[in-house]
């Protein structure tokens, strides 16, 4: 019996030592979703659809519209859609040309309450 | 090639009565329309304005309230912010576990494009409201001015018929007031003390949700409701309620 539960233990350690370092080797690879919240309640960035799927490379945001630090974005004031119709943050790409524009498909990007609550694990 | 057909003097035969060929034909029809992403019902698949059936011509001449209370809500524009959920909630003392209006999610992963929808639903209004026919205590009324289904918490006795007739679930019950509370377009919170807007739409920060009086024909959403250029519907046609809520896009 005792031998039994020691070898489940031993068997649950070993697949989360497999499986921890290639989570922590995604968000340090390319920093994870990012959920702001502000102003409003939620906006999911996903890096791994811009890095993975869409092939962005990091100094592409990273040199001007966004610093390193997550969610710093958010605290400044401008932090807006009008911002973003005038190429700031997210309307540097997301002008219609580059890639849809920040005024369609609104629900794309903002996935709402109900998507901070799923993506926070609540 | 078709006779014209007088919509409005069909009788509704239910749609659990629709044979299964005609099912199939219609919707084929839904299909080529406007693919399989019609919102809502397949009846909704052809809503347009003779089948909003609020506006419908006897209802568009002479709309029976004055104030003619109605919201027509863009549906894209929602991002559920739930901004007017929460204001909502403040504004009318809505509980936690109740709630006067909500957002629904849709997702549909094959879409082309953006796959998620928002849709914010409350109380229709209905101009042939289901509710305040089987409330045994009329408790719950058609406010013969305004038209806004209203409560009277006096006179509920918490049967809960009223949520079972209310074909969009817009109904909650009130543990503290023992009785069933639903949205009242803020009629005794704002709209009676010279507010032009309700909570939700005052809230709103992408002016998804456009109120007004659908009986001034300046009014916003009489010229929304009223226009052919873009699809209006109501949630649930079927159910013959003449609803007061619209929704479009665009």
């Amino acid at each position: 019996m005792n031998k039994s539960i020691t070898v489940i233990i031993a068997a649950a350690l070993m697949s989360l030592a497999l499986a921890g370092p290639g989570l922590a080797g995604d968000n340090t690879n390319h920093g994870g979703d990012i959920v702001y919240t502000k102003p409003v309640k939620s906006v999911l960035f996903s890096h791994k659809v811009h890095v993975e799927q869409k092939g962005l490379t990091c100094d592409m945001c990273h040199a001007r519209s966004f610093e390193m630090e997550a969610l710093k974005a958010q605290e400044n004031p401008d932090f807006t859609m009008e911002s973003l119709y005038q190429g700031n943050y997210c309307g540097a790409c997301h002008n219609g040309t580059m890639a849809f524009a920040s005024n369609t498909r609104c629900a794309s990007c903002h996935t709402g309450v109900k998507g901070s609550t799923v993506a926070q694990g609540h | 090639m078709f006779d014209k057909i007088k919509l409005d003097n069909l009788k509704n035969e239910g749609v659990e009565n629709v044979p299964m060929k005609e099912r199939r034909e219609f919707l084929k029809m839904g299909f080529a329309l406007t693919g399989i992403f019609a919102g809502g019902t397949i009846f909704s698949a052809v809503s347009s304005i003779d089948r909003v059936f609020a506006s419908s011509e006897e209802f568009a001449s002479k709309y029976p309230y004055k104030p003619h209370y109605s919201m027509v809500i863009h549906q894209d524009r929602c991002i559920d912010c739930e901004r007017c959920v929460e204001a909502c909630a403040a504004t009318n003392h809505v509980p936690h576990e109740g709630y006067r209006t909500r957002i629904l999610q849709r997702d549909v992963p094959d879409a082309v494009g953006q796959k998620r929808e928002f849709i914010p639903v409350l109380c229709n209004q209905c101009n042939l409201p289901q509710c305040t026919r089987v409330c045994p205590t009329k408790a719950t009324y058609k406010d013969p001015q305004n038209g806004i289904v209203m409560m009277d918490i006096a006179k509920c006795i918490g049967c809960l018929t009223c949520q079972e007739g209310c074909p969009y679930n817009a109904r909650y019950f009130n543990e503290e007031k023992h009785a069933v509370d639903k949205c009242n377009f803020c009629f005794d919170t704002r709209l009676s003390k010279g507010e032009k807007l309700t909570g939700c739409a005052a809230a709103c920060p992408a002016q998804c949700r456009v109120f007004g009086d659908l009986s001034d024909q300046s009014s916003e959403v009489y010229r929304k409701v009223h226009q052919i250029e873009k699809a209006v519907w109501v949630l649930r046609p079927e159910a013959g309620t003449r609803p007061n809520v619209f929704y479009t896009k665009g």
